[in-house]
């Protein structure tokens, strides 16, 4: 490794699953934390049985799901419900910093991995667990996915059309906002031991990290008594302000004016600058009042071009517009490409692949994305070997009694 | 946790919500504004609906825990301090356009010459170079950007973003745990850096790495009213109850099928559907849908099964079914219905501020994580425009009273 990394001297042992955890611990990865994923091979990642998946094969080595989440840590498999078990988890944990997991609230109590029982074994461990709820409180027994979490905090009803039952936000939403907190949370949590040799425990309910997000309609509603519901692509601030069709099946370009003179750039780009200052246009509360027939006005001028036409000819005008990109667009993104956001990397099973970059870039210590995520227990003999530093016969042992399930 | 750690907050709207997070996290967060104020103050809504430049509800939802003092960066003096307060502070949170800042002489480079150790924070939509590092923007131009815009909304009509602004949240909260990489980073080696966060890329996670569908050959997922497209399947997320909407994931595959074997159990129990329904292998049946060993319409049959179930119950009924048994159900909540769940209600999760002066309570979400050791507290409200100039000015940076008169008078601060 050319550069020395931001938490090369950090180690995890991530016992999460499904996307909202092992989020978190990718990202620590991609700065140079050793992680060690456990994982079951009685109890399946889901997110192993998400796709999209490579070449459509839907093996549990193939989903580009679990594959972006789990990109450059260490497997390990183990079955947990093997007394055997338990002294290699304890070993590991002497070995960690760091302890992640996001079972529900008392299976890590039934093991016997509780903070309490771990502190025991490492004074200055830092734990992080990861649910719907939090680990308190009626509902911390519900567990499940983020589509959960976000009809639970609200985030279904506010993706919609008005005259229509709500869309509702895509897949598991909750599972993308709280990994984000859950970094910064870590983080916080190694800094402060750093400076005081502290180690804590973090109670993080998916849910709570998530809500930050609507702070604003939570603020508003018990200040005002607004009511919040779905407006589309309605704006308060712009207009006109939507998506609008474009040549081809499915394609879309978005325009957002957020000033007048977005507007008038707008009008002139449609050749129609007689638009920019009727009395129905001329201002922001006028083409907001007016926005359906504005609407209709750029969708027949917008419906002929491609979205990336649309897209090049408002942007060189300083207008806010982009192609709605799909994957294949993504794909074929030139800032994308710049910035390196699709990597590949080389799968024990699945062969050459790709996983998204690190979301950010540290200029001095950029990311280090190189290593795929492993396949179920892919490390394990590197881990007791060379991590742990457990005998042939050990490891023998181990195997034998069936630890590796 | 950052006790002694001094943030600098220059951030437009797009970039509020980090400094409020290293704030909580017990950074010393000062906002910087223009004097008169930031932009922001006159975002709507506003509180009732009145304006005003404490009353918009934007500024108060990400500007708690910090102190606030204004400076103008047009002005050579307003620069001159900036790089003195700079001198002093461990991060530096941006988000202006790309080059603005540095064409003032206060970019990256021009601070850390000043303070090696400076760990600078830039948000922005596209990333700091490019070919769409000077794209103009919104939240909804980054959604698009982003690949998740086309992925929400009903398969007929164009895509839809969510009706509250969500694109620099992702960014924001992202630079707040890349910031603290680099701060950690900078415990071991006394250097900061640059921390470059992009919109476009942050907001890209909430679309579940289906952006990688075509370099892999993988289906492509689409929009569909209520639920996903993942190639042929359509699957459900959003059902009608007794008296409202559910979620429900009625899905397979060997981990997510377990639970709707479970459920399938519990229906053919209450009687509706026949055993060959309860009995299909759920474990296996995305893949018999993919390779047309069952047919699609068996499948939307299943699916009327479901229905016609979660149909018969209030939400309340199946979500304490969900509780009881493990089912993947919850009602579709408002925010009037967020504010009032027991559970956090239980957990005292609501935290409110009193503003006095204004006759408002703020009602925020509580702390993003419950911290055993070092408990995140709400200390202070959104500060006012210019509240602790002087705090700051003359606290700190030791200037005199009639210094900061004669700054106050240029109009500098």
């Amino acid at each position: 490794m050319a550069t020395r990394l931001p938490l090369s001297d950090v180690k995890v042992l991530d016992f999460m699953w499904a996307l909202a955890g092992p989020g978190i611990t990718r990202s620590m990865a991609d700065y140079g934390a050793t992680v060690i994923r456990i994982e079951s091979t009685q109890r399946v990642d889901s997110a192993r049985t998400v796709g999209p998946f490579k070449d459509n094969n839907t093996g549990a080595e193939q989903s580009a799901l679990y594959g972006n989440n789990n990109a450059g840590k260490l497997g390990l498999s183990l079955d947990l419900a093997k007394p055997e078990a338990r002294a290699v988890v304890l070993d590991l944990v002497r070995w960690a910093d760091v302890v992640c997991e996001s079972f529900s609230p008392k299976a890590m109590r039934a093991w016997g991995f509780d903070y309490e029982s771990l502190r025991a074994v490492k004074p200055d461990l830092i734990m992080l667990s990861s649910c719907l709820m939090g680990q308190t409180g009626p509902l911390a027994r519900f567990a499940g996915f983020g589509n959960l979490a976000a009809a639970l905090c609200g985030f279904y009803k506010l993706v919609g059309w008005p005259d229509r039952t709500p869309s509702g936000p895509f897949s598991a939403y909750t599972d993308y906002i709280a990994p984000r907190f859950g970094l910064a949370a870590l983080m916080a949590a190694l800094i402060h031991r750093k400076r005081t040799g502290q180690g804590q425990y973090i109670d993080q309910a998916q849910a709570e990290s998530a809500l930050q997000f609507l702070t604003l309609p939570i603020l508003d509603t018990v200040a005002s008594g607004r009511k919040y519901s779905p407006v589309a692509n309605d704006d308060l601030e712009h207009a006109p302000h939507g998506v609008y069709p474009a040549a081809g099946e499915d394609r879309w370009v978005a325009i957002a004016c957020r000033t007048d003179d977005h507007w008038r750039a707008l009008c002139a780009a449609m050749r129609q600058p007689q638009l920019a200052d009727g009395p129905r246009f001329s201002t922001f509360a006028a083409r907001h009042e007016h926005r359906e027939e504005l609407d209709r006005v750029i969708g027949e001028w917008t419906r002929d071009r491609t979205a990336h036409e649309t897209e090049q000819m408002l942007q060189a005008s300083g207008v806010p517009a982009h192609t709605v990109q799909n994957t294949f667009d993504a794909n074929d993104d030139p800032q994308l490409r710049h910035r390196g956001h699709f990597v590949r990397v080389n799968h024990s099973v699945a062969g050459d692949t790709f996983v998204e970059n690190s979301r950010f870039k540290l200029s001095r210590t950029p990311a280090h994305v190189n290593r795929a995520a492993p396949a179920v227990g892919q490390d394990s003999q590197y881990i007791f070997e060379k991590i742990l530093g457990y005998s042939a016969d050990r490891i023998s042992e181990l195997v034998a009694g069936g630890v590796l399930g | 946790m950052l006790n002694g750690c001094r943030v600098l907050d220059l951030t437009t709207e797009r970039g509020l919500m980090c400094g409020q997070i290293l704030g909580d996290l017990g950074g010393d967060v000062i906002k910087i504004e223009p004097p008169g104020g930031s932009a922001v103050r006159s975002l709507k809504p506003f509180f009732a609906d009145e304006p005003g430049p404490e009353r918009s509800v934007y500024w108060s939802a990400y500007n708690r825990n910090k102190r606030g003092i204004t400076l103008d960066l047009e002005s050579a003096d307003g620069r001159d301090l900036l790089r003195q307060l700079a001198a002093r502070a461990d991060f530096v949170i941006e988000s202006d356009n790309p080059g603005y800042l540095a064409a003032h002489g206060l970019g990256y480079g021009d601070l850390s010459a000043i303070n090696p150790a400076l760990v600078y924070v830039s948000i922005t939509p596209f990333g700091q170079d490019g070919p769409k590092a000077s794209y103009a923007d919104s939240d909804l131009i980054v959604m698009a950007a982003s690949g998740l815009l086309i992925l929400y909304g009903d398969e007929d009509r164009p895509p839809i973003r969510m009706s509250v602004p969500q694109a620099y949240l992702h960014a924001c909260a992202d630079a707040a745990g890349a910031a603290l990489i680099a701060y950690y980073d900078r415990l071991n080696t006394g250097l900061g850096q640059h921390v470059d966060v992009a919109a476009q890329e942050s907001v890209g996670l909430a679309a579940q790495s289906t952006l990688l569908a075509a370099t892999i050959g993988g289906d492509e997922t689409r929009r569909m009213a209520g639920g996903v497209k993942m190639g042929p399947i359509r699957v459900p997320l959003v059902w009608p109850a007794k008296d409202g909407l559910v979620t429900c994931v009625f899905l397979f595959g060997s981990a997510l099928g377990v639970f709707t074997r479970k459920l399938m159990n519990y229906i053919y129990d209450q009687g509706f559907c026949d055993q060959a329904t309860r009995d299909k292998d759920w474990i296996a049946y995305a893949d018999m849908l993919l390779t047309g060993r069952e047919p699609l319409e068996e499948y939307e049959r299943a699916k009327g099964v479901v229905a016609a179930f979660l149909r018969s119950l209030t939400k309340a009924e199946s979500f304490d079914l969900a509780l009881q048994h493990g089912f993947l159900i919850a009602p579709l909540a408002t925010i009037e219905d967020v504010l009032v769940n027991p559970q956090f209600i239980a957990r005292e999760y609501w935290q409110t501020i009193e503003d006095r002066e204004l006759g408002l309570t703020l009602t925020y979400p509580g702390p993003f994580a419950r911290f055993g050791a070092t408990p995140i507290a709400y200390r202070r409200r959104p500060p006012r425009v210019g509240e602790h100039n002087r705090e700051i000015y003359i606290g700190d940076l030791g200037l005199s009273d009639r210094e900061l008169g004669d700054l106050i008078r240029k109009g500098v601060i």
